[in-house]
């Protein structure tokens, strides 16, 4: 208790950082709660830094300004873009941005726990290391489920399935960090879901004029499965005039175009375990990320995974949040001394 | 009493998820464990002498190994002479029985025939369960062998005209006689088996890459062995894949091909870092390598036991650049025997 005392005197700031492929996040310490989309843009000539009027655009801001940026989105999956150097350039930019948003006092040390997906942090764990190290006087990198698990304190027998852009990411939690089989990544997510409503969408209004950006905000906005008894209708522009287009059979079906392998690795996953834990761990399921918002996810899958005996299935209350909620958790929790060699 | 147990169990839970973290980060930078030593004395020497059991069973394998079906001969380079060497080593296998096959044709068979490379299929080394080789500082084989099939996959699909599949697109367990089944499923016309070497007793960074064909380097064949592990296969199955092997061009096509890649990975890999030894193609009774009907080479682009390189694989850039090598080694292979391109070639 007594390390607490001196930790929280203020000369340091625990900072949780979330970066996800869609939208990262942080949490701090003292309080601020701020994300954006990890989006970042650099003007691409002179005219256009005329035009933006700053050297670097994040977010929604870089997204509007598309046109005139060199546009990076640095933890897309399986995409590979020009200049790898920006990709790293970018995880670095978003890091910065996102600490100056969380606005640490002058002097203040920072010390971070950044969460990044499973998938990325295989393969990327020194690169982000790299990109945090030079704004954190300490570090650690963790997997998002995992900081998503510790946040909300289940450390034992429980399993939460991080669904985000471009990963889902299953963890099974059984009180001790988790090893790799207790985790799992499946390619189908939010982005996949994109992909598959703007094929659907092309194909049934081959005249309609939509982009990628709209056909999300479409999936954001009305993403469900199972039924739902609204209609879902959106204006979209043909010849240049706007028409309004009922999408919902569209909608429904590009969301439940992830349920099939989500519900097999999910089942797959606890029955790895021993019959005894394999009933605390059904009834201890969580939905994470931004996927966990798509309506009438929980109850199909409770639904889905019935046939193995009863289950229950909860989401997290800020999926925005849940990831660097945790991950500043962890950061806080951390003794000292770990901190230390880490620098 | 019970709510007081309770608590405890998850406060100590809590610590040991805590330094479980720690841990990590400590190895994700290349530093040792030091807690974990002096606090887990038994577990991590109980870990040591397993590793030591196991390396010398490995090597007891490697010295003993006698395949009857390969014709032997005692290796006499050690690996240090080798690296003195730094030269192809084609001079040195030398079996008589595939040389006139060797010597017959000067061009590719696919530019003889007229023929198109449709299909590549692309192969990255291990996965799932089976994590390959693992460096110092916890980087596994088959996460890096994935990340550059799909990056070479991308970088081939701009072209347009090649259909590229994979063997394995995620993280799972898929054993060899499975992928062999899958490039002839798919009709592949080239096959490319992406893996990462691991020399433990040697600090040093090697690139080679092998095609199938009796060997007789006992390196290779300790290799061999390690790579064909858990390919499913019997014995008989084995011989009957040889002895089909000797009636087919595939291996004048597959030499081409190794040939290319590895030029084209060593000297580019060269330019970057100086300390890097060619250890040319070889021949090596790789399973999957024999399992296909179709030229198939095996590139080891680069060494996980070294630290240095270790260090570099995590990065974005070098697994893009080791992808843009294969490229254009592939490439290479492709276009040999074009009038235009082999006058480039030479001018260059």
């Amino acid at each position: 208790m007594k390390q607490k005392e001196t930790q929280s005197e203020g000369d340091i700031l625990f900072v949780g950082i979330d970066l996800g492929t869609s939208r990262s996040s942080i949490s701090t310490s003292n309080g601020a709660r701020q994300w954006l989309q990890s989006y970042v843009g650099w003007p691409k000539d002179f005219i256009s830094l005329q035009v933006v009027g700053k050297p670097v655009l994040f977010g929604s801001e870089a997204l509007k300004h598309r046109l005139s940026l060199d546009l990076c989105r640095p933890l897309e999956h399986g995409v590979i873009k020009e200049g790898l150097e920006k990709n790293e350039e970018a995880v670095k930019e978003i890091i910065k941005y996102l600490i100056e948003l969380a606005k640490p006092a002058p002097g203040q040390k920072i010390y971070a726990v950044v969460g990044v997906p499973a998938d990325t942090l295989k393969v990327n764990k020194l690169a982000i290391r790299r990109a945090v190290s030079g704004f954190a006087d300490s570090l650690m990198v963790v997997s998002e489920p995992f900081a998503v698990a510790y946040g909300l304190n289940l450390l034992n027998n429980s399993l939460v399935i991080d669904i985000g852009a471009g990963t889902t990411d299953l963890c099974i939690m059984h009180g001790a960090i988790p090893s790799e089989e207790d985790q799992r990544t499946i390619t189908n997510a939010g982005d996949y879901i994109d992909e598959q409503l703007y094929s659907y969408l092309t194909e049934k209004y081959p005249n309609s004029k939509f982009n990628k950006n709209m056909v999300r905000q479409f999936k954001e906005k009305y993403s469900f499965v199972r039924e739902l008894a609204e209609d879902i209708k959106v204006e979209i522009p043909v010849d240049g005039k706007p028409v309004m287009h009922d999408i919902k059979n569209e909608i429904k079906r590009a969301c439940e175009s992830i349920l099939p392998a989500l519900v097999e690795t999910t089942a797959e996953m606890i029955a790895r375990f021993d019959p005894e834990f394999q009933v605390k761990i059904k009834n201890n399921i969580v939905l994470a990320g931004g996927g966990s918002l798509i309506r009438g996810l929980r109850e199909y899958l409770q639904e889905a995974l019935k046939e193995y005996g009863q289950c229950t299935v909860t989401c997290v209350e800020d999926p925005l949040f849940a990831g660097s909620n945790g991950a500043l958790k962890l950061a806080q929790d951390m003794p000292a001394k770990y901190w230390e060699p880490l620098k | 009493m019970f709510p007081m147990n309770a608590k405890r169990r998850e406060l100590k839970a809590r610590e040991a998820i805590l330094r479980g973290v720690y841990e990590n980060n400590l190895r994700i930078i290349g530093k040792p464990a030091e807690e974990s030593r002096t606090k887990l004395p038994l577990p991590l020497k109980k870990m040591l002498l397993f590793f030591s059991v196991g390396l010398l069973t490995i090597l007891g394998q490697g010295s003993n190994l006698n395949l009857p079906m390969f014709p032997e001969r005692q290796m006499s380079a050690s690996l240090i002479t080798q690296e003195r060497k730094l030269v192809p080593d084609e001079t040195r296998i030398n079996p008589s029985d595939y040389k006139e096959l060797l010597g017959s044709y000067s061009m590719p068979l696919r530019r003889m025939f007229g023929l198109g490379v449709k299909t590549i299929m692309l192969d990255a080394g291990h996965g799932g369960e089976d994590p390959g080789t693992i460096g110092k500082m916890g980087t596994k084989e088959k996460d890096i062998t994935l990340d550059i099939a799909k990056r070479l996959k991308e970088r081939l699909k701009k072209y347009g005209d090649f259909n590229i599949i994979m063997t394995r697109e995620d993280d799972v367990t898929l054993p060899l006689n499975k992928r062999v089944e899958l490039a002839r499923a798919s009709k592949a016309d080239l096959f490319i088996s992406i893996h990462l070497n691991y020399l433990p007793s040697k600090p040093i960074n090697i690139i080679e890459t092998y095609y199938f064909g009796p060997s007789s380097d006992a390196k290779t064949l300790q290799l061999a062995e390690k790579e064909n592990a858990g390919s499913k296969y019997g014995l008989s199955e084995f011989k009957e894949l040889i002895e089909k092997m000797g009636e087919t061009l595939k291996l004048q096509e597959s030499k081409e091909l190794a040939a290319s890649i590895q030029k084209k990975l060593f000297t580019n890999s060269r330019k970057k870092n100086g300390n890097i030894y060619n250890f040319g193609i070889k021949r090596a009774p790789f399973v999957v390598l024999l399992g296909v009907d179709v030229p198939a080479v095996l590139a080891e682009v680069s060494c996980l036991s070294n630290k240095q390189e270790e260090l570099e694989l995590n990065t974005e850039s070098h697994r893009e650049n080791l992808a843009r090598y294969l490229e254009a080694g592939l490439l290479d292979y492709l276009n040999k025997g074009d009038a235009n391109y082999e006058a480039k070639r030479n001018t260059e």
